[in-house]
């Protein structure tokens, strides 16, 4: 029953033999070799294994393998540009939000994927955004600035390049 | 930040967290993200039954699966393996699989091989057990009965712990005081819930005849010794290596049941295997914490001194496959931060058929600061004493420093009252306590709350955590720094802080030095992380190699440069004269010398730059003395806590408005550490408090096995959270420090209990047991109006 499928991660392009019932995050991590999402739950409930699915963040363990034939995928590996840090990522480590650093692949996704859509955000909106990815370490303060100060330093970067806006 | 990585340090320098790029970037080594080219993957068979005599396993269907290299029993390993290790009394054989017997809900009791993880699951399920289920033993209380069904038959009962101490004429002070109030006490099943479950690799090198093991510990090294006796290894050939680790709080402590598993079926196999716990079992079979019921007497003086207390402890131990230093953690601190002079306590871990207890951040201790706390509470309440004076009245004052206390602890340092009161200030206390007059007028149930906590630190038990650490410290030829810890670290941030002290002593910068943990072939013996140990002794460990290594290139300066050593001092990477700045060696040249022409070193120094230290803490008792008295921690940090809080009488959800505390951990290496830290800790701490519980119901059935039924908490459970430090420098240490991780972690119960009471003050409710969610809550309102209506009539 093993299938094979096409599917573009990190803007390069992927052939993998998954079977029907292969979850997402297990063809990523066993199959592909990226394993900077990981696994906290395998049922949704944590956050450790968000990625970015066409566009939007999505809990990896929730898709299976096959849904994603022919569609594109972003991972934490793919998130720095030229070997440089995001600017959000910058953020996590210049607040200290990662400890153990086990979420921080998947907070940092889910709060990518949050920050695409939502460029200025109030606070609440971001701990709503991230109310589904568990962090046992922090205690989130530094989360929530860390996604505050990049939100803040992307739209300065932005109005940097649009100065008419 | 204001340090660069290129500068050097000095020690309580706010430095960027070092280790956290790699974590930042997805390149993080967690033991399931090791690559091993052709890995089998191991699937566990479990008991669904909490207790039930193993009648026969058919595993015939699961070993003819094309793709499963092995099917293992606990027969089998019977047969091949060592005893795992004692039980409860040592009277117990335990294997890593269940034999004759399962005792819990999760207990392994088969172990497959097979190619992928789905395979290994598909096998497991192909394994057919016939249990006989037998009475499961569920409370502690009744388990303690004669009639109770017993978890060993080895055992005369389900008893399998006692501690017992007392001071003498403790009768005659109960009859002399004033007034004697009796509480029954209760502290929760929790478990500890890092976010990495357990994970264990491992690949056999056939042609070198070594194993490699990977494991999401706490404490490589204890693990490697246990894997050598149990697998009959020799551990010169064994390697141990715990990678990142996701996560601990006492959890990947000490060893597990199952931890041979692995190990054992890549050395039979000889191809690499790997077994990543699923949350499911993490919660089902991981120990679990606090679960002590106290029962106290109070005997106090009309003026509101404490004069003594009678403590009877019941702690519910589990499985009891491996028994933890809950009991005597909590026996021996409940006297906590109050001068209290007489003290009895019988303490009695009980077997039940739960997953095994042990270790979770603040064992015993935060059961212990619950106990006591509430007794505080309770008793101003009922003397119609404001909970703070009652407090101050009985702190152990400055001057009494260091302190021996009742049970024999011997407490570093402290300003209980300074800190006190600098919490009350942060808070605003004397403003919160009128607004929530003015809120109460709005029919809002606002309460304020106060607590305060100490939370021994940096454990010396024999055989346990041993009371010392290592550091080896290496200057390497080229201009490098190594440094070898002997504890390891699961986000605690040691590559920053160890690299920061030695930088500090050695002038060399940050970017230069290189942190080597967890690798039992690289590093030195130790014992792990646990009891927030590692500020305190790793951490002195590093300071004394490194002060070492900066004597010794001073004396080299001092020799080649023919000047004493004490005109010298190590600075832009250059060893000067203070006199004459003309006289001066670059670090550089004297690393060169050291290793390269050794006929121009000091005549006592040897060659190259390597030192060994130990920082082994001074002040601790490793046997109690003839009256039961001993210290077995060597700092002792506390916190005081105020915390306001909001009650919806309607639904019992207890909103936390503010959670305002001050902690002091001594000499602090790295405040954005330390601070990371305590918020982490305090969250826990409210998890502890409303959200986690670990429900068994009467068959020992685990009814909280998912994050569905578990809560930890989200962002969205986060108050806020306002921190204030107040520094006592330890006395037993050079560098001043007490532990940092745990103080957060024990306000939270006591604190929010002070603040819900508070704010039900005129039903009068006494809060003795947490969690506080809204079906007890409601439950407390309910009983204390009924309370009060029979008083009424």
């Amino acid at each position: 029953m093993i299938r094979e499928i096409e599917v573009k991660v990190n803007g390069r392009l992927y052939r993998a033999r998954v079977e029907p019932r292969t979850l997402l995050v297990h063809m990523l991590r066993d199959t592909l070799g990226l394993t900077g999402a990981h696994i906290g739950c395998v049922v949704g409930k944590c956050g450790a294994c968000t990625v970015l699915w066409r566009g939007k963040q999505v809990k990896s363990c929730m898709v299976f393998a096959v849904q994603t034939a022919g569609t594109e995928i972003l991972t934490i590996e793919g998130l720095q540009k030229d070997g440089e840090l995001h600017p959000l990522q910058r953020a996590f480590w210049d607040m200290d939000a990662a400890e153990c650093g086990y979420c921080t692949p998947g907070m940092l996704m889910a709060a990518y994927g949050f920050l695409l859509a939502n460029p200025d955000p109030a606070e609440d909106e971001i701990k709503h955004a991230i109310a589904g990815n568990l962090c046992r370490c922090t205690g989130y303060r530094n989360i929530v600035e860390a996604i505050k100060k990049a939100a803040r330093q992307l739209r300065e970067a932005d109005h940097g390049q649009h100065p008419e806006r | 930040m204001s340090v660069k990585a290129s500068e050097s340090v000095r020690i309580g320098e706010r430095i960027r967290r070092r280790e956290a790029e790699r974590l930042i970037a997805g390149k993080g080594t967690f033991v399931d993200d090791v690559p091993l080219a052709g890995t089998l993957y191991v699937g566990f068979v479990r008991s669904p039954y909490a207790h039930a005599r193993i009648k026969s396993i058919d595993a015939r269907a699961a070993r003819s699966m094309g793709g499963v290299h092995a099917v293992v029993t606990g027969d089998d390993l019977v047969k091949e393996l060592a005893e795992v290790r004692g039980g409860p009394a040592r009277h117990v054989k335990v294997y890593p699989l269940a034999v004759g017997k399962v005792r819990y809900v999760g207990e392994p009791v088969a172990a497959v091989a097979a190619d992928t993880r789905y395979l290994a699951e598909d096998a497991a399920e192909n394994i057919a057990v016939e249990y006989e289920p037998l009475p499961a033993v569920v409370d502690p209380e009744k388990a303690m009965e004669e009639s109770s069904a017993k978890l060993f038959d080895e055992l005369e009962s389900n008893i399998v712990y006692e501690y017992h101490f007392s001071t003498p004429d403790l009768d005659a002070v109960f009859q002399r005081a004033d007034h004697v109030f009796s509480l029954r006490l209760n502290s929760h099943r929790l478990t500890p819930f890092p976010m990495e479950p357990r994970a264990y690799a491992a690949e056999y090198d056939a042609r070198e005849g070594t194993l490699t093991c990977w494991a999401s510990t706490a404490g490589p090294h204890g693990f490697r010794t246990r894997l050598a006796e149990i697998l009959g290894f020799p551990e010169s050939k064994l390697r141990v290596i715990a990678p990142d680790v996701g996560g601990s709080f006492g959890v990947k402590n000490g060893g597990y049941q199952d931890e041979v598993i692995v190990p054992l079926l890549a050395l039979k196999l000889g191809r690499p295997v790997k077994w990543a716990e699923t949350r499911i079992e993490h919660l089902r079979s991981a120990r679990q914490g606090r679960d002590q019921i106290h029962y106290i007497d109070v005997a106090v003086n009309g003026d509101g001194t404490v004069v003594a207390i009678r403590d009877k402890i019941i702690a519910d131990l589990g499985c009891s496959y491996g028994i933890d230093n809950s009991i005597s953690s909590a026996a021996l601190y409940v006297p906590g931060v109050y001068r209290i002079r007489n003290y009895r306590v019988d303490a009695y871990g009980i077997a039940t058929n739960k997953a095994n207890h042990g270790s979770l951040r603040g064992i015993g201790k935060a059961e212990a600061a619950f106990v006591i706390e509430r007794t505080m509470d309770i008793v101003a309440r009922r003397l119609g004493m404001d909970p703070v004076e009652l407090r101050k009245k009985n702190f152990i004052p400055p001057e009494a420093f260091p302190y021996r206390s009742v049970t024999g602890a011997l407490y570093d340092s402290g300003q209980y009252e300074k800190c006190l009161d600098q919490a009350l200030e942060l808070a605003r206390y004397q403003q919160a306590k009128e607004e929530k007059k003015r809120l109460r007028g709005e029919g809002v149930y606002r309460g304020v709350g106060v607590a305060f906590v100490m939370e021994p630190t940096s454990s010396s038990r024999i055989y346990a955590t041993g009371g010392y650490a290592t550091c080896r410290i290496r200057i390497e030829p080229s201009g490098s720094v190594t440094v070898f810890s002997s504890v390891g670290d699961q986000g605690q941030g040691h590559g920053t802080t160890l690299s920061a002290i030695v930088a500090s002593r050695i002038g060399f910068p940050l970017d230069k030095i290189f942190v080597i943990r967890g690798d039992t072939g690289a590093t030195p013996y130790g014992f792990g992380t646990g009891s927030s140990r590692s500020s305190v002794v790793q951490m002195n460990a590093a300071y004394l190699a490194a002060e070492r290594l900066r004597e010794k290139l001073v004396k080299i300066a001092a020799r080649n440069l023919r000047v004493p050593a004490k005109e010298l001092a190590i600075r832009d990477g250059k060893i000067s004269s203070a006199e004459d700045p003309t006289k001066s060696m670059s670090l550089r040249e004297i690393v060169r010398l050291a290793y390269g022409a050794i006929h121009l070193l000091p005549e006592d120094e040897e060659p190259g730059l390597e030192v060994t230290s130990h920082f082994i803490n001074p002040n601790i008792d490793y046997v109690a003395d003839e009256r039961g008295r001993m210290n077995t921690f060597s700092t002792y940090p506390y916190a005081a806590i105020v915390a306001v809080v909001d009650v919806d009488i309607e639904t019992g959800f207890v909103k936390i408005v503010r959670y305002c505390t001050v902690h002091d951990c001594g000499n602090i290496i790295n405040p954005q550490i330390v601070e990371t830290q305590h918020y982490g800790s305090v969250v826990q701490g409210i998890g502890a408090a409303i959200y986690e519980h670990i429900v068994y119901d009467d068959e020992g059935q685990l009814l909280t096995a998912s994050l569905m039924d578990y809560k930890v908490p989200t962002v969205e459970e986060v108050p806020d959270i306002q921190l204030g430090h107040l520094v006592t420098p330890s006395p037993f240490s050079p560098l001043g420090t007490k532990g940092a991780g745990e103080t957060g972690m024990l306000g939270p119960p006591p604190a929010l209990a002070s603040a819900i009471e508070d704010a039900l003050a005129e039903f009068g409710a006494e809060i003795r047991s947490t969690p506080y969610t809204p079906e007890r809550v409601l439950a407390l309102i309910r009983e204390a109006r009924k309370g009060s209506l029979r008083a009424g009539a």
